[in-house]
């Protein structure tokens, strides 16, 4: 079977996100290049895993799938979108069996023909029955994916499930456990594998007796959830960078109308599709704090090259390129964005901006937040109600937006075409407003 | 580590939770094995639970993903754990009431004020930890940083009171919402993605007027966390204009005119 492809899935959260119901079934479509059928069908199946993952959720009430999934404050530890990665296709058979399996290690160690035994025992009689060459391939499976291990070193080989975290752990421990989980899959990147542990301490905990809604006393402002769409690439391309290999895959600028296109498989719906078939050698990935978003910077033909991960679709990995040779494009590459305030590759250029105080007996909360915010840049000068903060950053289209962002307590000296700029966009702020 | 495994599939998931099993992958462990070396990681445990959770994850292998993976425009990470969040967590999970004693800007401090703990919130913009409780005394719903928090105990209040209480919060919260209404200028559609994308953090609903190519955002949110939504509007800058909701229209037009002063390209006095 081919590997199964999430881009699709991928894409379709990720405009249901952002556009949350803008569209109508048509142009949603029409934006993601695939035909209205396969919507529909994208549609119902997410709704399912939806459903099953989250009982909770009132379909019945009829509410629309882009409002079930959306983003609440209330709710902003749990993500939502964490359903896309229990998406992975399974034959009910399957499904069963490794489910029975462990429910059976659960209880105590048992040898593959003891577990044989437990399935021939509780599978439904309507579902074809496990020999014992099936059972050694989910054990297999299952002590990769690292969820059982071997007991003893003499056959028959008993297994257990490695669940030590519950029961080594006190309840107390087990507690902090899940807010450090909490925490730490809230605040940190990658998170997937964070929000998947917390998810199964969460069920644990509530099985032991706590309120849903008392395991949850964590909020968190302002998050950018959809993040976790683009961590479904994060591990192919950070193995691809530590093996050094390139990578193939068909990229869809963001910029462009469309974000996806069919892989043509059935020509009933096959479409031209505008992406466009890139190679590139991984160097460093990228998240952009300002907006959430993530990036691939990597060495192309035409030297450094970078990407949106959101455009990214049918990643493969490809040939490995000579150690030496990649030690040097990536040193040039950290040479090159060591003064990116986000990604830009330009010319570095000073910039100097005076930050007003906002006076009076209120904290200096302007001056707290260009430290907290302001990466490498510094305070060069300070008086009693206002200082000058300078940093040196490779072009000024990317600090621009957070520099406009303090209103009228900044005032950019330096350089003078940005300065410029900054008033012609203020006057043509204030000119949208003029009949207020 | 493909994400997408098969264990993780949902109806596996849902049917170990039906047999009461709990499971962890090499993936989660891997995960865990990594924020560990956080120093979080020694304000949220003890010392012998810390050690405890090493020696369980000694075998696993932690994920490597922090060489090539730079974060940028980060805010600087003051504080991610904090002393007392264990403690709190722990009053909010028995709905317990609370006794507190805090100090406010300069050096005023309330000591021993009675309420009920709610939620415990993170600042990603911050990066500091606030406690969400509501003050008995004249009903009033408080916001307090765990770093002003002098003194906190569990305090004597019966869960019935506590619950009204509770339900009190929500409904004062819900009361709280208040509809911003924006446009996005037609001109910048081709950075369509990336506003959206600002706008991401916000409880939101987008329309779009197929005839005019004109997509609108609601942006739903509490009263007190206008600040944020305006210092989002002036980051977007002439890429978006408020529409509805008369008070963040007068900020933006305030805004203008006294950057334009600062630039001195304005006379104080002018009339808007």
């Amino acid at each position: 079977m081919a590997k199964e492809s999430f881009d699709k899935e991928i894409q379709f959260l990720r405009m249901l996100v952002l556009t949350s119901g803008a569209y109508n079934r048509q142009q949603f479509a029409k934006r993601l290049g695939i035909s209205v059928n396969t919507f529909d069908k994208t549609l119902r199946r997410l709704k399912d895993i939806v459903h099953a993952t989250y009982q909770q959720l009132p379909e019945e009430q009829g509410k629309e799938f882009a409002e079930a999934i959306r983003y609440r404050y209330d709710d902003s530890a749990d993500p939502m979108l964490l359903f896309l990665f229990r998406a992975k296709s399974l034959k009910e058979s399957e499904s069963r069996r490794l489910s029975l399996v462990l429910a059976a290690l659960n209880g105590r160690s048992m040898t593959a023909s003891e577990l044989l035994d437990c399935c021939m025992a509780d599978l439904p009689a309507d579902l074809s029955l496990p020999d014992e060459k099936t059972i050694r391939k989910d054990l297999k499976y299952l002590e990769e994916v690292g969820v059982i291990q071997k007991e003893n070193g003499a056959r028959p080989f008993k297994y257990r499930i490695r669940n030590e975290l519950i029961h080594e752990l006190t309840d107390e421990e087990l507690l902090d456990l899940y807010d450090f989980v909490d925490v730490m899959a809230n605040t940190q990147i990658p998170s997937v594998q964070g929000y998947l542990l917390r998810d199964g301490l969460k069920k644990h905990l509530v099985r032991g007796g706590a309120e849903k809604e008392a395991v949850e006393p964590f909020l968190y402002k302002y998050h950018y959830h959809s993040r976790i769409l683009d961590e479904a690439h994060l591990f192919t391309i950070l193995n691809a960078i530590l093996g050094r290999r390139k990578m193939k895959f068909l990229y869809f600028s963001p910029k462009s109308d469309k974000s996806y296109a069919s892989q043509n498989t059935n020509p009933l719906f096959e479409r031209e599709s505008n992406g466009k078939l890139e190679t590139t050698l991984p160097l460093k990935v990228v998240y952009d704090h300002q907006y959430g978003r993530w990036y691939v910077l990597g060495h192309g033909r035409e030297g450094i090259r970078k990407y949106r991960m959101e455009g990214m679709t049918q990643v493969e990995t490809g040939e490995p390129v000579a150690q030496a040779w990649f030690e040097e494009k990536q040193a040039e590459l950290m040479d090159r964005i060591r003064y990116s305030w986000l990604i830009d590759t330009g010319r570095p250029v000073t910039v100097r901006a005076r930050f007003f105080s906002p006076g009076g007996s209120e904290p200096d909360f302007i001056k707290e937040r260009v430290l907290l915010q302001g990466q490498w840049g510094e305070i060069v000068e300070e008086s009693e109600n206002s200082f000058i903060y300078e940093i040196t950053v490779n072009g000024t289209q990317e600090i621009k937006p957070w520099l406009r962002s303090f209103g009228s307590s900044c005032e950019v000296q330096e350089p003078v075409q940005l300065r410029r700029e900054l008033i012609a966009e203020w006057k043509e702020i204030r000119a949208y407003y003029e009949s207020v | 580590m493909n994400p997408f495994e098969k264990i993780f599939n949902y109806q596996i998931i849902s049917r170990l939770d039906d047999a009461g099993a709990f499971m962890a992958t090499a993936h989660e462990r891997a995960w865990l094995k990594t924020v560990l070396a956080h120093p979080a990681a020694s304000q949220a445990f003890t010392a012998g639970t810390l050690a405890k959770l090493e020696s369980l994850l000694e075998p696993d292998e932690a994920i490597d993903a922090h060489p090539h993976l730079i974060e940028k425009a980060r805010s600087r990470e003051k504080q991610v754990y904090h002393p007392l969040l264990g403690r709190i967590r722990r009053l909010i999970l028995n709905r317990h009431g609370i006794r507190l004693s805090y100090s406010v800007r300069g050096d005023r401090i309330f000591s021993d004020q009675l309420g009920v703990p709610y939620k415990l919130e993170y600042s990603m913009v911050k990066r500091e930890w606030y406690l969400l409780w509501h003050r008995v005394r004249h009903h009033t719903l408080m916001k307090t940083k765990l770093d002003k928090i002098l003194f906190i105990t569990g305090a004597d209040i019966s869960h019935e009171r506590v619950d009204r209480m509770l339900e009190r919060t929500r409904l004062t919260l819900e009361s709280r919402k208040t509809e911003v209404l924006i446009e996005i200028i037609p001109l910048y559609n081709r950075e369509l993605s990336r506003i959206l994308y600002a706008f991401s953090c916000f409880e939101k609903e987008v329309a779009y007027d197929a005839d005019r190519k004109l997509y609108t955002v609601k942006v739903c949110l509490p009263g007190e966390e206008i600040e944020y939504l305006l210092s989002k509007l002036r980051f977007l800058g002439k890429r978006v204009r408020v529409l509805e909701g008369d008070y963040v229209k007068k900020r933006m037009v305030e805004a203008s005119t006294k950057a334009l002063e600062r630039y001195g390209v304005l006379e104080a006095n002018e009339e808007v």
